[in-house]
């Protein structure tokens, strides 16, 4: 029997980026987590957010350096000729665009501190709609966590040691996130009237020179 | 004799699954009323008893009788012979173990309570589940492992059905395998050849077809899903005939697989079709819509709630 493929966990990046801890790894092929605070096990996730920056490392190093920016925080992630796919996409996408990604979770151990990151998989352009859609499925995942953290599972107990969380924290980021959904539904209304306005002011201007 | 056939036959009713035949059951109920002139009914316990003993049953199992798949009720208490054919991951610290289990007949699901504290069932193996309990959710069937029950590895190895009925799923498609796009096919087994060789079947005529292979996640299972040409126009308004102008166009089929990449990857799809294993044969596929709107003041609610 192949192996199973990882499923692409929901996570904000808030949550994401307080991880610290790894599991796995120990045996040959056994893949590698991130355990986060709310005792979720993620190898893979998958996130629609807002691509805010692509660059390059450092010159000539083929690697860009990216974020995508959720709610309630950025994810940090390294696109490099491992991910040719990734790479190519990105190539063709500018900041800012919303985003689709699949990508692996990791943990960067650097000089005592411990950076989580991104290696996206596959990149594309998605739209409002769908992002409105992530946040309310990672808002409802996420909520299931924080349910999931007040019982005695083994992940339970596993993240209360390793980080012993604040799941109050946790329910106004959840709050917070889905109240900015709220505003942000109205808001990019807003925002394209004012595209139209200014297309329409493109127009007079160009109406003047004739 | 008409009397005789009605206890064989009520006699083979409860054992009909373990291996037992009429006529063996007969043979012992004629030698206890017409020999030992046994009276009947004395007769008829005197053999269900040595059976049991013989097949080795307690008198609960024969209480929850070996049903196979496709004659699951709801509300009854049952013993099933399967394989575990599907494993998810439990949503909930009250469920040890879910997934899918298969025989010959159909397939059902499954769900091993926590508090059952039964050793844990593996892919792929064949388990007999004593004294379980048949539910139904939205017209599909699943047993209940609780702690009456038993869950035993079996020697046999249990063929499953084929057909494992509907399924509806929504998700984000989340990966394209490279054998996706304007690809040409084996005309005798349907997988991708290669320079118009097949693995299997070296140097054949071949197929150009249209189709999609990936995965849909949603964010807690993963299905492996195939789209064939009526799907992917339906999703993308791309069919046979325009991705072969498309290929021709640009000197390479490569261009109708980055076409849907472009236009699926990372898209949420509501998808129905028949499920085999881990794959989806997609019958239906649409975008997937939802009111946000609506839904956030829902979970606003569920948070505050916690
Ligand atoms: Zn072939």
């Amino acid at each position: 029997m192949r192996t199973r493929r990882e499923v692409a966990r929901r996570v904000f990046a808030k949550e994401f980026n307080s991880s610290r801890y790894k599991l796995g790894g120990n045996a040959e092929k056994e893949p590698v987590y991130v355990l986060t605070p709310l005792g979720l096990k993620c190898n893979r996730i998958f996130i629609i957010g807002a691509l805010i920056e692509k660059e390059e490392t450092k010159p000539d190093s083929e690697v860009l350096r990216i974020r995508i920016a959720d709610p309630t925080g950025s994810f940090l992630g390294f696109v490099g000729k491992f991910d040719p796919e990734a790479k190519v996409s990105l190539t063709e996408i500018d900041i800012p665009s919303t985003v689709a990604v699949t990508a692996k979770a990791r943990l960067l151990e650097r000089g005592g501190r411990v950076i989580p990151f991104i290696r996206p998989e596959t990149i594309n352009l998605s739209d409002f709609e769908s992002r409105d859609y992530w946040i309310l499925e990672t808002a409802k995942a996420t909520m299931k966590r924080i349910e999931m953290m007040k019982g005695d599972s083994e992940l339970a107990r596993l993240a209360r040691e390793k980080y012993n969380p604040n799941l109050e924290e946790y329910k106004e980021m959840v709050v917070s996130a889905l109240m900015r959904l709220k505003e942000e539904v109205e808001i990019s209304e807003e925002r394209e009237e004012s595209i139209e306005e200014s297309i329409e002011e493109e127009i007079l201007d160009l109406n003047d020179l004739f | 004799m008409e009397k005789i056939q009605s206890i064989v036959n009520e006699i083979y009713e409860i054992f009909k699954d373990y291996n037992v035949s009429k006529s063996e059951i007969e043979k012992r109920l004629k030698l206890l009323i017409f020999e030992f002139k046994v009276p009947e009914d004395e007769a008829k316990r005197t053999i269900i008893n040595g059976l049991r003993r013989d097949l080795n049953l307690s008198r609960e199992a024969l209480r929850f009788p070996l049903t196979k798949i496709a004659d699951l009720e709801p509300g009854k208490g049952v013993s099933v012979k399967a394989k575990v054919i599907q494993l998810w991951e439990p949503t909930s610290q009250s469920i040890a173990q879910w997934g899918v289990i298969g025989d010959e007949t159909g397939t059902a699901r499954f769900v091993i309570w926590a508090k059952s504290a039964k050793r844990k069932v593996e892919e792929g193996k064949n388990y007999i589940f004593e004294r379980v309990f048949v539910d139904e959710f939205g017209g599909i069937k699943s047993i209940k492992v609780t702690s009456i029950s038993e869950v035993r590895e079996i020697e046999e190895d249990i063929e499953v059905s084929e057909n494992w009925g509907e399924i509806e799923i929504t998700g984000a498609l989340v990966s394209i395998s490279q054998n996706s796009g304007l690809v040409q096919v084996c005309k005798i087994c349907g997988k991708v050849i290669e320079a118009g060789i097949c693995k299997e079947h070296g140097k054949v005529e071949w197929n150009e077809v249209l189709r999609l292979r990936g995965v849909i996640d949603d964010g807690e299972r993963t299905y492996d899903v195939e789209m064939e040409e009526n799907c992917i126009k339906e999703l993308t308004g791309l069919d046979l005939r325009t991705a072969k102008k498309m290929a021709f166009e640009h000197l390479d089929r490569g261009i109708v697989l980055l076409e849907l990449k472009k236009k699926l990857l990372g898209r949420y799809l509501k998808i129905s079709g028949d499920l085999k294993f881990r794959t989806v044969n997609v019958k239906k596929a649409e975008f997937f819509k939802t009111k946000v709107r609506e839904e956030v003041d829902k979970v606003l609610e569920e948070v505050k709630a916690l």
